[in-house]
């Protein structure tokens, strides 16, 4: 632990960044006309923007668009700079929408990326003013949104977004090929509509593999190669009275009118016709894999996609087309609406546009279906069967019933099997992690302090949420964490504790955060992770790395623009060290002047820092340099099985094994053979006074002949006092 | 099954071991042979280190009549593979409806415990026969594997994946993915051959833990352990005790553990303790409760001959390697004191600076850092002077005397009552405030005992519970007399 004055703001660039590499994927990206692309669907979007002849892209890490961004960040030099494309990797996604702006006016196309709910909101502003102001060039924003498994944010949806800003919504049907031409045809669709618009992927779409017939990429008319020749203005463009009340005119007059118009012409939405009938189905296209198979397994559909029943399939979501709608529903008695998500916007309209067309078709939706969660094959067959044994009559209904029963039953006699309850497995910090230590050290510290009100942000650091921390009142946003405790502070009379990552510091936390606490005098503990990395995105990089996105080297102190702002209370702490940082954080909470204390817990994101070690010993190894590989134990018969340090730690690699001494009360600790020797283990058995059982092992392989002799003077001595 | 359909194959791991490498060959494999097939999983922070699955469908017509539509769910009944990484999302997986009588499960048996399992003090492990069992009755086939050493354990289930034939994949298209891939290829394709061969030959894979081993009964105890009175089948166990308190302290000692021993086992019978589940449970507990582990024994356990021998083994490290190997010690106050004879612990100045401990990094790999541990467990010798070791053998004998007096009135009050040593654990001042509880608790016993037996009892199964419930608690309320 130091503490830092201005001048020891360290200069140098840290040896970081640049551990990762997606050569491989960067290869795909320049496939030309004919060839044939496989690999996972966001990498194929990634190849459909190229196509697409983009002038920009941008964006901000978030699973499961991450991708997106990593891959054109490692191919920026060899791909998109010698076709004159701008890349950055946005500082949020704030940054991202405002990168848009550059299609308002020039006829440049770009597209940006993010994780959605979370990057929406974020993004809101910029993207209502650029929804008003309208596009020249095609703008698309590529978002990840999620509901059940594989979602890891609050469930809601962008549709709503794409609704009050009137943004055309691409929820496309899970096909690669026609996700590529409609990632393509977005573009189309934005200029002539002149709205930006999003695509929309759940997880498992984006991760989904494939394989489509590429076509040449296309460098974009204008671009850092062959620059626009001049700048424009246009008040009309600028969202102030009167032209805005032009542009809501507009949206609803012109603008959504000539999106509908392009969906139709362009055949973006798809109608199978089935084996006709009087009952359909209405669907995102994002649930058309789970439609299928749920009519496929009710014996309505076979395994190429053949069904009895008419689908609509939407691919665009927003704006519905009410002619489509209407044409479908006017020869049904009964239309069954699929869509994920709560509130039912689609079903809502479906009715509206049916009840405007005088239709008598009944329609469904949220009555058979769940009004929340995630549609899976076994929840939307459950609802298919349950509509089509309400709605089919006669023998159709009796065949889907029984059929469903029949699944069911096997189903469930099978899962009356499941012998035991099973542990429950959330995620949580990596081995070696060094978000861990500092929570270990809270958790020891509030013995001492009683229970403090610790804010929680966004990122891996959330996992301290999990047991065996369980620590963490509340979490409100990315970076939010310091301001969300500013009126808990006072109301509790003591300081509060906000835990953030150096991601959250410099997405939002520097200034909803720091400034705002700093500002209003808030009694307040800020402890930043400094970890060097987004990790929880995989290891993007943030202005503290030492590199951007692009590779070149620029690195932004978190210190230095702390001190800035007037901020100077401010210790580092080696994160590893537990009893340092409770001893630090007992001097935050304490200080007696009040206002910010800032407590940087710093040390490398382990998966980082592992892969450039490995590189290191690969290299080590190959010269016959000394090489030292280190891992911690445990004594067996010294450790009582309370796992104290368990509860202190939650490191997979700590870990239990069956006593071999009939005296013990049950599994002892074990450290398994993927320790990474970060040193938790001992410094929390110090800080906590636990059992003295830890040992660390270092084993230097390649000695040198000092290193042999001194091993083997050593040796000697202690066998003379019976070590071996 | 209806023919028409794909082959659908759900792979169950948990985050980190290499389930979307698995998932990856699996493609590769597909797309050389042909196949239409596709793949998808939910890596991400969401799943790091916790449960997470990967789903793969494979459509076995090479040319079908138009392009199968594949979803990204598995569906409840309609899996053809299971393949886990670990034995507990085998069961999830069960769980989850994705295991029925069409389902070919194939599923490693060594457990990665998670950390509900690892935090409760004792033992918190999911008995995992019971999940084997339930899997055995629900699917059609099930092939188990136990621990590859040196392999590694995704290229080992891809081998059995290849030989359980549910896909139409020849074990070469494997091969050729992992290839392919090319990530580290010859220990992938080893591991995959024993999976291969695994799969094909599959032999019962018995899955218990390694049986607990009893020391022999010291000679010099033999005598004294032939003449107590002790139901038969404890006398291995009891024989242990002996070595293990002879080798902590000296055959007095041992005796010691006898004389304590044997007023329980006289109150037993006539309490019904006809499967000796009382005195199996004092037996156990006194023994470990009397080779406590302070400074002494400690410095004895890692002093022990042949222990750097096998912390090498443990590290990999080859002859002539250098090993350093460094203890983590912080003894508190109470237990620095234990090492001081009592006349002169009056002369020490302010050791209350010492309540916070004393952090020692010792180096038992050199000559200094051994000797120093060597001198501190010779100290042994003088621990029956200390202050200490008379307290905890007072709270010793306070916990048999509360035992017996139990067992006079109620036979499952003195089973729980001999279960709440557990609350005299760990070191300094939580071992102190936890053995100052149950003294507390005893003070009234004998009164208690005779007139609310079924209080007590609850109130010290409540407090069982909450040692284990909320074991840092250290000495909780829930210990402390109503």
């Amino acid at each position: 632990m130091r503490q830092l004055s201005n001048s020891a703001v360290p200069a140098e660039v840290p040896a970081r960044g640049r551990e990762r590499s997606f050569a491989t994927e960067a290869g795909k990206l320049v496939l030309g006309a004919g060839e044939v692309f496989h690999g996972e669907t966001i990498l194929a979007i990634t190849k459909a923007l190229l196509q697409a002849g983009v002038a920009y892209v941008g964006g901000y890490p978030g699973a499961p668009v991450s991708h997106l961004i990593d891959v054109l960040a490692d191919a920026y030099e060899t791909v998109l700079k010698p076709m004159g494309v701008q890349f950055e990797q946005s500082a949020s996604e704030a940054g991202a929408a405002a990168l848009l702006g550059a299609s308002i006016h020039y006829p440049l196309r770009g597209a940006v990326t993010w994780k959605s709910i979370v990057g929406t909101n974020v993004a809101s502003d910029a993207l209502s003013n650029l929804a008003s102001a309208g596009v020249t060039g095609g703008a698309l924003i590529v978002v990840g949104e999620d509901y059940g498994e594989g979602a890891s944010v609050i469930q809601e949806r962008t549709h709503a977004t794409a609704l009050k800003s009137s943004l055309p919504l691409i929820d496309p049907r899970y096909e690669m090929a026609r996700m590529v031409d409609l990632t393509e045809e977005a573009f189309g669709l934005s200029e002539a509509c002149h709205l930006p618009v999003i695509l929309s992927l759940r997880i498992r779409a984006a991760h989904m593999t494939g394989s489509f017939v590429c076509r040449d990429n296309r460098p974009p008319p204008y671009g850092t190669r062959n620059p626009f020749p001049e700048a424009r203005y246009d008040y009309g463009r600028i969202v102030l009275p009167p032209s805005i009340y032009e542009h809501e005119r507009e949206k609803a007059q012109q603008r959504l009118p000539a999106a509908r118009r392009y969906i139709v012409a362009h055949r973006l939405n798809e109608h199978l016709p089935g084996t006709g009938g009087r009952l359909g189905v209405i669907l995102q296209g994002g649930t058309y894999g789970v439609v299928q198979r749920a009519l496929r397994r009710l014996g309505l559909g076979n395994a190429v996609g053949r069904t009895e029943l008419p689908l609509l399939v939407l691919n665009v979501i927003h704006p519905l087309v009410p002619d489509e709608i209407e044409s479908f529903v006017a020869a049904k008695d009964a239309v069954l609406v699929v869509e994920e998500g709560n509130p039912a916007l689609i079903e809502q309209e479906v009715r509206a546009i049916a009840q405007r067309a005088g239709s008598a078709c009944r329609i469904a939706g949220k009555d058979v279906l769940p009004v929340a969660g995630e549609y899976t094959g076994e929840v939307v067959r459950g609802g298919l069967a349950r509509w089509l044994t309400d709605v089919a009559g006669g023998d159709l209904s009796r065949r889907v019933g029984e059929r469903q029963r029949m699944l069911s039953e096997a189903v469930e006699q099978a899962r009356s099997m499941a012998g035991a309850a099973l542990p429950p497995r959330p995620p949580g910090f990596c081995t070696g992690c060094p978000e861990r230590p500092i929570f270990s050290a809270l958790k020891l510290l509030q013995n001492e302090t009683g229970r403090l009100h610790i804010s929680s942000d966004i990122g891996c650091n959330t996992f301290a949420t999990l047991p065996p921390f369980n620590m963490g009142s509340t979490v409100l946003g990315y970076g939010m964490s310091l301001a969300s405790a500013g009126a808990v502070g006072p109301a509790l009379g003591k300081p509060s504790v906000a835990v953030m990552g150096d991601g959250g510091f410099w997405h939002n936390g520097i200034t909803t955060g720091a400034a705002n606490a700093q500002w209003n005098r808030h009694d307040a503990v800020l402890i930043i992770l400094e970890n060097g990395y987004a990790s929880a995105t995989g290891q993007q990089h943030v202005p503290s790395t030492g590199r951007n996105a692009s590779g070149k080297p620029v690195r932004l102190s978190i210190e230095a623009t702390l001190r800035g702002m007037g901020v100077n209370w401010i210790r580092r702490v080696d994160s590893y060290d537990v009893q340092a940082s409770m001893q630090t954080l007992r001097e935050a909470l304490s200080a007696p002047a009040g206002g910010l204390r800032v407590v940087i817990s710093d040390q490398e994101c382990r998966l980082a820092r592992r892969r450039r070690d490995q590189r290191l010993r690969q290299e080590a190894e190959a010269a016959g340099r000394p090489l030292r590989r280190a891992r911690f134990g445990v004594d067996e018969e010294v450790c009582t099985g309370d796992h104290s340090c368990m509860r202190l730690s939650g490191c997979p690699s700590l870990t239990l094994r069956p006593p071999a001494d009939p005296l013990k009360d049950g599994p002892t600790a074990y450290v398994a053979a993927d320790c990474v020797a970060c040193g938790l283990c001992g410094s929390a058995a110090q800080a906590a006074k636990l059992c003295p059982s830890f040992y660390r092992a270092t084993c230097t392989s390649n000695p040198t002949f000092g290193q042999r002799l001194r091993q083997a003077l050593a040796g000697r001595v202690m066998n003379l006092m019976g070590a071996s | 099954m209806n023919s028409d359909r794909p082959i659908c194959v759900l792979l169950a791991a948990v985050g980190g071991q290499g389930g979307g490498v698995l998932g990856d060959w699996l493609v590769e494999a597909a797309r050389i042979a042909g196949y239409p097939a596709q793949a998808t999983s939910i890596p991400g922070v969401a799943q790091r280190t916790g449960a997470t699955t990967y789903y793969f469908e494979l459509y076995p017509d090479r040319e079908p009549p138009a392009a199968p539509v594949f979803t990204l769910f598995p569906d409840p009944g309609d899996v053809d593979l299971v393949a886990a990484l670990e034995p507990t999302e085998a069961g999830r997986a069960l769980e989850r409806g994705f295991v029925t009588q069409g389902t070919t499960v194939i599923t490693a048996t060594d457990r990665i415990y998670s950390t509900a399992e690892k935090t409760v003090a004792g033992d918190g492990r999911t008995a995992i026969g019971a999940i084997l069992d339930g899997i055995q009755q629900a699917a059609g086939r099930v092939i188990r594997f136990g621990a590859w050493p040196g392999q590694s354990l995704n290229a080992v289930l891809l081998g059995a994946v290849a030989g359980s034939a549910v896909l139409p994949l020849a074990p070469d298209d494997f091969r050729a993915a992992i290839r392919a891939r090319g990530v580290a290829v010859r220990d992938n394709l080893a591991g995959f051959e024993q999976g291969l061969q695994l799969a094909r030959r599959p032999g019962p894979t018995v899955t218990t833990d390694p049986a607990t081993r009893c020391e022999p009964v010291p000679p010099i105890l033999e005598p004294a352990l032939a003449m107590a009175k002790l139901p038969e089948p404890l006398r291995p166990l009891v024989g242990h005790a002996l070595a293990r308190l002879l080798d902590y302290q000296d055959a007095a000692y041992a005796a010691r553990y006898l004389r304590r021993l044997a007023p329980v086992v006289e109150a037993a019978v006539p309490a019904g303790d006809a499967e000796h589940r009382l005195v199996a449970t004092v037996a156990r507990r006194l023994a470990a409760w009397m080779s406590y582990e302070d400074v002494m024994r400690v410095a004895q356990l890692k002093t022990r001959p042949g222990r750097l021998a096998r912390i090498r083994t443990e590290v990999g490290a080859g002859a002539g390697e250098p090993v350093e190997v460094v203890e983590f010690l912080k003894p508190g106050r109470e237990e620095l004191l234990a090492l001081v004879p009592r006349a002169l612990r009056g002369w020490l100045p302010g050791t209350g600076r010492l309540e916070a401990g004393m952090p020692l990094r010792i180096r038992t790999s050199s000559p200094s850092g051994y000797a120093a541990l060597k001198v501190l467990a010779w100290l042994r010798r003088v621990r029956p002077h200390s202050p200490v070791f008379a307290l905890e053998q007072a709270a010793i004998d306070a916990w048999l005397g509360a035992v017996v007096t139990a067992a006079g009135r109620s036979y499952s009050l003195a089973c729980a009552t001999a279960e709440l040593s557990v609350w005299v654990r760990g070191y300094g001042q939580v071992r102190a405030r936890g053995r100052s509880a149950l003294e507390t608790r005893f003070a009234d016993w004998a009164r208690r005992v005779e007139s609310d037996p079924e209080g007590l009892e609850a109130e010290v199964r409540a407090s069982i519970e909450a040692a284990r419930n909320d074991p840092d608690a250290g000495c909780s309320t829930a210990a402390q007399p109503a």
